[in-house]
């Protein structure tokens, strides 16, 4: 790990809610974290639990009936949560810049690709030619054979993992510190998957990149995250490093989830296990743990009183009454326990 | 393309075909006969008959009307303007017909764009409301009954405009104004057509995922809109503009007689009433034609706003 402690991006105390017909949905209810320079932080969590959310917050492109209700978003000692429409469009792209889950739908169609790359260099001023040059030195570098050819062509005669390339060369074209990857790899094959990874990685180490990657994949965590923060209900309810989420996890939804993932030892005829209910419907946010109905651990102290973060190492925290001091010892799920067990022995080896 | 676009033509001849035969049919199943005087001698009657061929069975009449067709010989008026050519009588009520058309496309064309994207940039407010009134209204209501509401209020309580086309030739001032109101007439559902379906268009344009790409890599709303959502959403548009050319053609059948304009919709009118036949097949022809090429030139330009399209056919 390349990390210094240097917090680039932090996130407090954040609140956000959509106005719907039916009423205001808490998608996001105090989201804390922050990102260091240099480092990759994945936030994971199931669909609705409010990550992208939280992250269109930070580039500032919630759509319009989003209100952002408490909390703030400093980067580089200025509050996002208070920046204009103007202010964004001056860090957009050149700070901060984001990719997309489906990189079939996040190029314009009937542009080519080639201008697509080039509009973000001309809007901040470039010369047409050095744009240009620009972008072909940046679809080589994310992996485009044939460069000067395919910059003339249109987004439909490339393939899902080329697109995605090309979204990458426009996050990158103007040299953003902050790189926000919203499921980048879900929409592609297994294969295509990592070399996409692979190349994020790659770029990452070669301009000293922070990442925020969302993800539900908890194999690709695994496979590029530095930190982890979990995420329930629009809260985290863990993070920690990759390796105290993945072989010391603390809180139960973190457990559920570790369990529900098959991996190498996983035969066909295994029952996976699966997280009973659904989760809670933010248009009214559950009281005291949202997790709890679908928690088999949960006390009663769950259904009343939201748990506080409790510090489990310098780098690890986890919301969760269990940590509590006169909790009851509940110990990793059997399963669980198992399979850490055959990771450890597996690294050792 | 230059295959497509032969292989298109032979389609439009086929179709032209279908059209005239089917027209041919239906125009000689209509009662009555060229001649109704009831003084005229029975004998007379028959030898005006036999000279168009009326006499004989259909398909023998169809058969001289392919020949005649098929030399380009559309025959002379025999009622509305008797021996004058039929091309000679289409040529001469063109021009006020195509005059309106023109004017009304150029007057709705650039209105309904403006106010499809108005709507779809101020979604949801009051802005859009309010044009989504008008909207429904003017689809609803026909253009007959705009036409004879702007008659009597703008022209005849308001004298603003005259109540009728002028009767001048060339396309002066005082011809143009009493032009206004057909126009007007002509334009209003056309233009509330194109504000529906641009709105929802760009509406989900705006909402593309493209769209927040461009806004992430540091252009403002306004910027990745006019660059990005506002071509993707004339793709379908192009594809309304057909029915559109044609139906301000039909409307002005309606419309030419309201305010007695002497075009090619009062002609059809006429010409239909007097048993015309060679003139109404003409003109019939005429309006077929036109929608016809209209189509095809909507196709064609489909390769030059889509690139998938242009390019999918060059392989």
């Amino acid at each position: 790990m390349t990390t210094n402690n240097e917090a680039i991006l932090q996130v407090n105390d954040l609140h956000i809610t959509f106005n719907t017909f039916s009423g205001k949905v808490h998608a996001v209810r105090g989201v804390q974290f922050d990102l260091r320079k240099g480092e990759t932080l994945a936030i994971v969590g199931e669909s609705g639990s409010g990550k992208s959310v939280t992250n269109k917050a930070i580039v500032g492109i919630l759509s319009k009936n989003a209100n952002i209700e408490r909390g703030n978003i400093i980067y580089r000692g200025a509050d996002l949560t208070q920046y204009s429409e103007r202010q964004f469009t001056q860090i957009r792209g050149s700070k901060i810049s984001m990719i997309f889950q489906d990189p079939m739908s996040s190029l314009n169609p009937i542009m080519k690709v080639g201008k697509q790359i080039m509009e973000a260099l001309r809007v901040r001023n470039i010369s047409k030619a050095e744009a240009r040059q620009r972008a072909i030195e940046l679809m080589i570098a994310v992996g485009i054979p044939d460069p000067e050819k395919r910059f003339e062509q249109y987004p439909f005669q490339f393939s899902g993992g080329m697109r995605q390339r090309i979204v990458i060369a426009i996050a990158l074209a103007c040299d953003p510190e902050v790189l926000i990857c919203d499921e980048p790899t879900t929409a592609l094959d297994v294969t295509i998957q990592a070399q996409i990874l692979d190349l994020i990685k790659q770029i990452q180490k070669e301009r000293d990149l922070s990442v925020i990657f969302i993800t539900h994949d908890l194999g690709v965590v695994a496979n590029v995250a530095d930190r982890v923060a979990v995420m329930y209900a629009g809260k985290i309810v863990e993070y920690g490093t990759v390796d105290e989420i993945f072989y010391n996890p603390k809180h139960p939804y973190t457990w559920s989830l570790l369990v529900s993932m098959p991996d190498l030892d996983t035969s066909s005829s295994d029952e996976l296990l699966v997280i009973p209910g659904t989760p809670p419907n933010m248009l009214y946010p559950p009281k005291g743990d949202a997790f709890a109905p679908r928690n088999r651990y949960a006390m009663r102290i769950d259904y009343e009183e939201d748990p506080p973060m409790y510090r489990v190492s310098d780098t690890h925290y986890a919301a969760t009454w269990l940590l509590h001091p006169n909790a009851p010892k509940v110990e990793i799920p059997d399963v669980l326990k198992k399979r850490i067990a055959q990771q450890t022995e597996r690294l050792v080896r | 393309m230059l295959r497509y676009i032969s292989q298109r033509l032979i389609a439009m001849a086929i179709t032209l075909f279908l059209i005239i035969s089917l027209l041919f049919f239906l125009v000689h199943s209509m009662p009555g006969s060229i001649v109704n005087d009831p003084m005229l001698p029975i004998d007379i009657k028959e030898r005006i008959e036999a000279k168009y061929h009326l006499d004989k069975p259909l398909v023998v009449q169809y058969v001289y009307f392919l020949g005649d067709f098929l030399t380009f010989n559309f025959g002379d008026s025999i009622k509305v303007q008797p021996k004058v050519p039929v091309f000679d009588i289409i040529k001469d009520k063109l021009p006020i017909t195509i005059q309106l058309n023109i004017l009304a496309l150029l007057f709705t064309l650039p209105i309904g764009v403006i106010c499809g994207i108005m709507a779809a940039l101020k979604k949801n407010t009051a802005t859009d409301h309010g044009l989504n009134m008008m909207v429904v209204l003017f689809i609803s209501v026909p253009s007959f009954v705009i036409a004879a509401l702007l008659q009597y209020i703008v022209a005849f309580k308001w004298e603003l405009v005259p109540i009728l086309l002028s009767a001048e030739q060339a396309l002066t001032w005082t011809k143009f104004k009493s032009m206004i109101l057909p126009i007007l007439a002509l334009s209003f559902g056309e233009i509330a057509i194109v504000t529906r379906y641009l709105r929802a268009e760009l509406c989900e344009t705006l909402n593309s995922d493209y769209m927040l790409l461009a806004r992430t890599k540091g252009l403002s709303q306004m910027q990745a809109t006019l660059r990005h959502a506002i071509r993707n959403s004339f793709i379908p548009l192009a594809n309304i503009f057909i029915p559109m050319i044609f139906s301000i053609l039909s409307g002005a059948i309606v419309i030419e007689n309201i305010f007695s304009v002497p075009g090619l919709g009062s002609l059809s009118i006429n010409a239909i009433n007097a048993l015309d036949h060679p003139l109404t097949i003409a003109v019939m022809f005429f309006y077929s034609l036109i929608a016809l090429i209209s189509i095809l030139v909507v196709d064609l330009s489909y390769g030059i706003i889509d690139p998938r399209i242009r390019m999918g056919g060059k392989k």
